[in-house]
C-alpha cells in the first residue's frame, strides 16, 4: 500500500547546519516514505555527494507525483551558497521562504504534513525578519490565533501553555480564556490527531507545590482551577493542578496522556533528559500537522557526516502516523 | 556496650534529628535510620520529637528497637536495638491520626526543628538533620515560614542563606525557592546569584570536591537567545558568573535549562545554580525519586537538602510528609539515611562542633 502513503513536505531549515545531512540520511532509512524536500535542489545534492550518501534526489514541479524510493525536492533559491557550519545572515530568507512554500503546500493540499528541521533564530532575526520561533511563524502564516506546542517523547508528551517569552511575562500570559483555548486544543489534537478516545491529562501549577494552597501564588485557585472546572464540565478528564516537581514520577505519566506545562522550562528539561526517548516537536491547533526535529543546527558538526538522523526520522514517522489518523 | 561495637578513641558526634510531622512518614523514616548500621557508624542519632508517637509508628512498623525517653544523651546507649528521643511530649495521642494535617502536629514539627536548631547552637549536638514538615500544618499552628530554610535563617539569625539539593552527579542550589513564580523573577539579582555560585562552590569543597566545575542557569527560555526572551541573563547573571570568574570559581552560564540539567547529571558540572524552585526540583526529582513498578511504589526516594551559610549544619530529607502513605509503613528511609550520612561528610571534628556549612 505505499502509494496510500500521505506526502510529507520537510523543510531541512538552515542551510549551514545539519539540516540537509540530516535530511538525506533519514531518507535512506525509510524509503518507502513519499517525501517532498522544501530546499536549495543544488545544496542538497552537493551534500549527498560529499558525505557520499547516494541519496536520489529528483526536482519536483506542483501538479507531479511524488514517489517513494528517491526524495523529491521542491526548488527554492539560495541567495549565496551556503558553507557548512558558518551562519550568512544572507540565507536567513531563503529559510523563510522555505517554509513558506512548504506550508502552501499542506494547505493546499498537495502534502498531508509538515516536517520541519532546525533553524538559527539569531540569524533569522538578524537578517532583519523577527522570528520567534517555527510555531509562531506557522501560526502567523495560516492565521491561526492560538497554537499549542507539544514535545512528544515515547514515554512522554508535553504541551506547553506559553512557549518562547521571558518567565517574567508568564504569570501574566497565563489568562482563564487562553488557557481554556489551549486545553480545548490539546483535548481536541490528542483526540483527533492522536486516536486518543477519551484523552487524559495532567494539569501543571504555575507555582512552586502548585502555590500550595494559596502560600505560594494565587494562579491556581484564581485562574488554573476554575478553567480546569469549566473544561471538565464539557467533558474533559483532567487532573491537576499538580505542582511541577512530582508530576513526572512514573505512576502520575503512566496515568495521563500528555502533561500540560505553564512554561517552557517545566516541561522541557525532563523531556531532555535521556530516559523518555527521542523527542520530537508538534505543533498543535493549527489547520494542518507538522512535526519537527527538537535538536538545533548543530553548527560545530555540520558537514561532517556525524549528525544523528533519529529525531527527524522520529519527526516523519509520527507525522505520517497522524497523517493516517485524519 | 559500645557505640558500634568497636572501640573508640572518642565518642562518634551526636546529631540531633527532628522527627518531623507527627502524622507524616517523619517518624517512619527517622525510626528505620536512627537503627541502622550505616547511620550509627558515622554518628549518635538523638531523635528530637515526641516518644508517643515513636513507639506507636515503631510498633506499627514491627522494628524490634526500644523507644527510649533521652534527657541527657552523653550516657545513653546507641545501637541497633534502642531509638533515643528527647520527648517533647506535645502529641496528644487521642487526636493524633497519621495522613490528618492539623494545627497540633503543626506546633508539634516547628517544637522540634526549634529545639533541634538551639541543641546546634549551644553545642550540644554537632549536626542536625530534619524530616519532612507540612507548610500547611505549621501555618494552621500560627506559624508563617515557607519551610524549614526560613526558619533556620530566623533561628540562627542568618541573613544569607540557600538550599543545595543533592542526588548523585545533580547538585543544586536555589537562588529563591519558597515564593511564588512572579516574585521568583524579581529575585534573580546579580548579589543574590553571586552569593549563590560562593556557596555552591564553598559546599562542593566541603563534600570533598577539589576544583567544582558549576553551571549557572538562565531565567528565560533558550537563556533568552541573545536577549529575544528577557533581559536576566545579560543584565544579572552574566555579571554574576564573571565577577564569580574574577574571583577564581570556575563556573560557566547562563545556560539554559534545558541543556544544563541534563549535562550535571551526567557528571558535566559538579554543581548547578538554578534561579528558582521547580527549575532545580524537576531535574532533581526525576533522577532522585526510584519508582519500583511492580511494587507500585518508590522503592527509594535518595534527594538531600543542604541548607547553606549557617552557623551550624543542616541537612534534611527532600521529600515531603506524603500524609498519604503516612501510617502504612512503606515509606523509603533511603533519604534520611544519605541526609544523615551527608551531615557527616560536612562535619568536621578539627573545626569544633559547631562547625560551618558555608
Amino acid at each position: 500500500m505505499i502509494a496510500d502513503l500521505p506526502i510529507l513536505a520537510v523543510t531541512p531549515g538552515e542551510p549551514a547546519g545539519v539540516g540537509p545531512e540530516i535530511l538525506l540520511k533519514a531518507a535512506n532509512r525509510v524509503p518507502q516514505f513519499r517525501l517532498l524536500a522544501v530546499a536549495d535542489i543544488g545544496l542538497l545534492r552537493q551534500t549527498a555527494d560529499q558525505l557520499d550518501l547516494g541519496t536520489r534526489i529528483q526536482r519536483w514541479q506542483p501538479g507531479e507525483s511524488v514517489n517513494a524510493g528517491s526524495l523529491a525536492c521542491l526548488h527554492v533559491d539560495l541567495a549565496e551558497p551556503a558553507t557548512s557550519g558558518t551562519l550568512s545572515a544572507r540565507n536567513g530568507a531563503y529559510v523563510l521562504e522555505t517554509l513558506r512554500q512548504a506550508t502552501s503546500l499542506v494547505q493546499s493540499g498537495q502534502a498531508a504534513a509538515l516536517v520541519t528541521g532546525p533553524v538559527h533564530k539569531g540569524i533569522i532575526n538578524d537578517a532583519g525578519h523577527p522570528f520567534s520561533g517555527h510555531t509562531e511563524f506557522l501560526a502567523d502564516l495560516s492565521d491561526t490565533p492560538r497554537v499549542v506546542m507539544m514535545l512528544a517523547a515515547p514515554g512522554l508528551r508535553v504541551a506547553l501553555a506559553t512557549t518562547h517569552l521571558p518567565l517574567r511575562d508568564v504569570a501574566d500570559a497565563i489568562t482563564a480564556e487562553g488557557l481554556e483555548k489551549t486545553l480545548r486544543i490539546v483535548h481536541h489534537d490528542l483526540k483527533h490527531r492522536f486516536g486518543l478516545s477519551n484523552p487524559r491529562i495532567q494539569v501543571l501549577g504555575l507555582n512552586p507545590h502548585a502555590g500550595e494552597g494559596g502560600h505560594l501564588g494565587m494562579e491556581e485557585i484564581e485562574i488554573i482551577e476554575p478553567v480546569m472546572e469549566a473544561c471538565r464540565a464539557m467533558g474533559m478528564d483532567l487532573v491537576g493542578p499538580v505542582p511541577a516537581d512530582t508530576a513526572f514520577n512514573p505512576p502520575r505519566l503512566r496515568d495521563c496522556d500528555a502533561v500540560l506545562a505553564m512554561y517552557h522550562d517545566q516541561g522541557l528539561p525532563v523531556l531532555k533528559h535521556a530516559g523518555f526517548g527521542e523527542a520530537i516537536n508538534v505543533t498543535l491547533g493549527l489547520p494542518f500537522i507538522r512535526t519537527s526535529v527538537d535538536h538545533g543546527t548543530a553548527l560545530d558538526i555540520a558537514g561532517q557526516g556525524k549528525a544523528d538522523e533519529n529525531s527527524l526520522l522520529q519527526a516523519l514517522s509520527l507525522a505520517q502516523e497522524m497523517a493516517l489518523h485524519h | 556496650m559500645s557505640t558500634n561495637g568497636q572501640a573508640q578513641t572518642s565518642p562518634l558526634p551526636l546529631f540531633g534529628i527532628s522527627m518531623g510531622d507527627p502524622a507524616s512518614i517523619g517518624p517512619e523514616v527517622t525510626a528505620r535510620a536512627v537503627i541502622s548500621q550505616e547511620v550509627l557508624d558515622i554518628c549518635r542519632p538523638w531523635v528530637v520529637g515526641d516518644v508517643n508517637v515513636m513507639r506507636r509508628v515503631v510498633q506499627g512498623m514491627g522494628l524490634e528497637a526500644e523507644v527510649v525517653s533521652v534527657e541527657d544523651p552523653e550516657p545513653a546507649q546507641f545501637n541497633a536495638a534502642t531509638i533515643n528521643v528527647l520527648d517533647l511530649a506535645n502529641v496528644d495521642m487521642s487526636r493524633w491520626k497519621p495522613g490528618e494535617v492539623n494545627a497540633m502536629c503543626g506546633q508539634a514539627a516547628f517544637e522540634y526543628v526549634r529545639r533541634v536548631i538551639e541543641l546546634a547552637m549551644e553545642g550540644t549536638v554537632a549536626a542536625t538533620v530534619t524530616g519532612p514538615i507540612h507548610k500547611e500544618s505549621i501555618n494552621l499552628a500560627g506559624h508563617a515560614f515557607g519551610g524549614h530554610t526560613e526558619i533556620y535563617a530566623r533561628y540562627t539569625n542568618t541573613d544569607k542563606v540557600a538550599m543545595l539539593l543533592v542526588e548523585e552527579n545533580l547538585r543544586v542550589v536555589h537562588v529563591s525557592t519558597h515564593v511564588s513564580l512572579r516574585e521568583a523573577c524579581d529575585l534573580v539579582r546579580k548579589d543574590r546569584i553571586l552569593d549563590s555560585i560562593i556557596l555552591l562552590d564553598q559546599a562542593c569543597k566541603r563534600i570533598g570536591i577539589e576544583r567544582p566545575r558549576l553551571g549557572v542557569a538562565g531565567l528565560n527560555p533558550h537563556a533568552s537567545d541573545g536577549g529575544l526572551f528577557g533581559h536576566e541573563e545579560e543584565r544579572e547573571i552574566l555579571p554574576a558568573v564573571e565577577a564569580a570568574q574574577a574571583r577564581g570559581i570556575q563556573v560557566q552560564g547562563p545556560i539554559p535549562a534545558d541543556t544544563l540539567f541534563p549535562k550535571a547529571i551526567g557528571g558535566m558540572y559538579d554543581g548547578c545554580v538554578a534561579m528558582y524552585h521547580d527549575q532545580g526540583h524537576i531535574p532533581f526529582k526525576v533522577v532522585g525519586f526510584q519508582w519500583n513498578e511492580s511494587a507500585g511504589r518508590m522503592k527509594s526516594v535518595r534527594g538531600v537538602n543542604i541548607t547553606l551559610g549557617l552557623p551550624i549544619i543542616r541537612t534534611s530529607v527532600d521529600h515531603g510528609t506524603a500524609m498519604e502513605i503516612a501510617g502504612q509503613y512503606v515509606a523509603s528511609a533511603d533519604a534520611m539515611q544519605l541526609a544523615i550520612a551527608y551531615a557527616a561528610r560536612l562535619y568536621r571534628p578539627q573545626s569544633g562542633a559547631t562547625a560551618a556549612c558555608a
